[in-house]
């Protein structure tokens, strides 16, 4: 691998965002394949943070620092790459439930899974079940995730999937939820089709939805 | 010898005391009686050795400050995390002290604070954000772990802000509305694997000390714990890392004790605790503990699961720490997992302690439902 390549997946790893974004920029100048870019340095750098957290040698605040640097990289590239070439596992819509602003485990899903080379489209935070319907009848996306933290938005999760079986979309889309408060109970309960209970663990349950849905 | 149960229970519920009484979250959340009449409600429903006052205070001084907040018809109040009131560094210099007995919810606050002392005939207990927390709420998570590598001049700046310009005069006008002499600090953003036992070693415990020691000078106890361990993937379990998160609760309250009351608990070894109490047990401390049954336990179950826990609990620290054991129901709880909980603690920490607690036969209590309850308490 070059070393500039070498130097990009250093810099994800370390959670250097402006360094990131500079030899991202370089790299495209000294006429690298952007998807060369992405797989070798920026998605090996998110995985190989990812892999430290599961080693427990990364603590959170290093996986936001790793993710901050992997969404800097890839602003810089994302633009020379064509949809199908980005993203082709799988196309998935998610959004923190309405009357729910926390952001920071929806963020790491978000990274996590474009790292595993889902296209994934954020919805945001306080999103009202009308919004997710409305871009599932839109998007026609593989998976539907939804995330809440509190215990009283649990709620706001059955009116999403329940307003999708009124519209008829339940069995076109696959549902997975997150969230502090829940457990494969609550998710089974809510009649999820997966809980991911962490961000690496909803990469692994993304890929299961999408062999399943083949 | 005795046979009362050795083991305090205490409860926490704002969100589940919403649910059982029927009360809004548009009511519950502004209208200090509202909230007080409700805990109290529900606290005598359940009967547990005490109630706590349990209301959305991360929200308060953060709210007060500015900061743009979501109401839900059914969800507690939480802030913007995606709209800061601290976009960029300069805004911290913009903000100024908050009126506390006029701006946002903290009349609603400082009401809940005197009614909860009225009507329980109690010392008051003052409740604030911690630092750190109050400086993620003003922030947002991930701009502050920024701020922590990339500007570290300006999170001192923050930090110095929560403490100095809004939880100490926050907790001065707690003393003055309702006498408050001890506060407690909520600070769960300042927890291991959020951060490592080494970072807020750095980033939080100096100014949960700042504040202890600045209130004091005011004859207020103001606590708020750092480093609780909430890991949540059982295989990163790390024996290694629970110590020092606990040499980091330590510092942060400066007194010998913890707080077990995130994270699982139900499943991860307990001898580690032992391991790290064991030099205080050799001086014959007996060691005060808080430990939590995990809220997800509580609401999911089954009774017998919960059972097998609690006497997991008793067993590994009874008699040698003071145990206390707190519950934090969820929303849509069933009743009856509390009821269970609370009554397996009495069952299994009568004095003398069972040498063999399976021998000892459980039977669920058979309560009414809250709203019987409450028909039979009107008669």
């Amino acid at each position: 691998m070059p070393d500039l390549l070498q130097e990009l997946k250093q810099a994800v790893v370390e959670g250097e965002d402006d360094q990131a974004q500079r030899l991202s920029q370089k790299a495209l100048e000294d006429g690298l394949d952007p998807m060369t870019i992405v797989k070798q340095a920026i998605v090996a750098g998110i995985q190989e943070a990812g892999a430290l957290w599961k080693q427990n040698r990364y603590f959170q605040t290093d996986m936001i620092m790793s993710a901050e640097a992997f969404r800097a990289a890839m602003e810089v590239i994302e633009p020379r790459l064509s949809g199908t070439e980005t993203s082709n596992e799988g196309r998935c819509v998610l959004g923190t439930v309405a009357g729910d602003m926390h952001n920071l485990g929806k963020m790491m899903v978000v990274v996590m899974l474009r790292g595993a080379g889902f296209q994934v489209m954020d919805l945001g935070e306080d999103v009202s079940s009308t919004t997710f319907i409305e871009k599932v009848k839109e998007l026609k996306p593989d998976i539907l995730g939804l995330g809440c933290y509190m215990t009283t938005t649990i709620g706001e999760m059955e009116s999403v999937i329940s307003g999708l079986k009124e519209n008829g979309l339940r069995n076109r889309v696959k549902v997975m939820v997150g969230g502090v408060p829940l457990t494969q109970q609550i998710a089974d309960a809510l009649g999820a089709d997966a809980w991911g209970k962490d961000a690496l663990d909803a990469v692994d349950k993304a890929r299961k939805l999408m062999e399943v849905k083949k | 010898m005795t046979d009362k149960p050795q083991v305090p229970v205490s409860l926490a519920m704002q969100d589940h005391a919403m649910m059982l009484t029927g009360t809004s979250a548009k009511k519950l959340f502004w209208d200090a009686k509202a909230m007080v009449d409700a805990i109290i409600e529900a606290t005598e429903y359940y009967q547990p050795d005490s109630a706590r006052l349990h209301i959305d205070w991360y929200n308060h001084e953060a709210e007060a400050l500015g900061a743009k907040m979501i109401y839900g018809e059914h969800s507690k109040p939480t802030v913007d995390f995606g709209q800061p009131l601290i976009k960029e560094p300069g805004d911290l210099f913009k903000l100024k002290t908050p009126d506390f007995y006029r701006d946002g919810r903290l009349p609603y606050a400082l009401e809940c604070y005197r009614l909860m002392k009225e009507k329980k005939n109690a010392p008051a207990l003052g409740h604030c954000s911690g630092p750190f927390s109050l400086a993620v709420a003003l922030r947002s998570y991930p701009a502050l772990i920024k701020d922590l590598r990339k500007r570290p001049e300006f999170a001192r700046d923050l930090l110095d802000f929560t403490v100095d310009e809004v939880l100490l005069p926050y907790i001065k006008v707690q003393k003055e509305y309702c006498g408050v002499t001890s506060v407690s600090g909520a600070n769960a953003w300042a927890s291991v694997p959020g951060l490592s036992p080494e970072e807020l070693m750095e980033w939080a415990v100096p100014w949960s000390k700042r504040l202890k020691e600045k209130a004091l000078e005011f004859g207020i106890t103001a606590v708020s714990q750092c480093g609780e361990y909430s890991e949540e993937r059982l295989e990163n379990f790390d024996a290694g890392i629970l110590h020092r998160s606990f040499d980091v609760q330590i510092a942060s309250t400066g007194s010998v004790s913890l707080g077990l009351l995130l994270g699982r608990w139900q499943d991860y070894p307990l001898e580690p605790v032992l391991d790290y109490t064991a030099k205080y047990r050799k001086q014959g401390k007996r060691f005060p503990i808080q430990l939590a049954v995990n809220a997800r336990l509580l609401n999911d179950g089954p009774i017998d699961k919960i059972v097998e826990v609690i006497k997991r609990f008793i067993r590994t620290f009874v008699p040698e720490h003071e145990l206390e054991i707190s519950m934090h129901p969820s929303a849509g709880n069933n009743p009856d997992h509390v009821h269970a909980a609370i009554a397996a603690v009495r069952t299994y920490s009568r004095a003398p302690l069972s040498g063999n607690m399976d021998e000892i036969e459980f039977i669920p209590p058979r309560r009414e439902s809250f709203q019987e309850w409450k028909k039979r308490m009107a008669v």
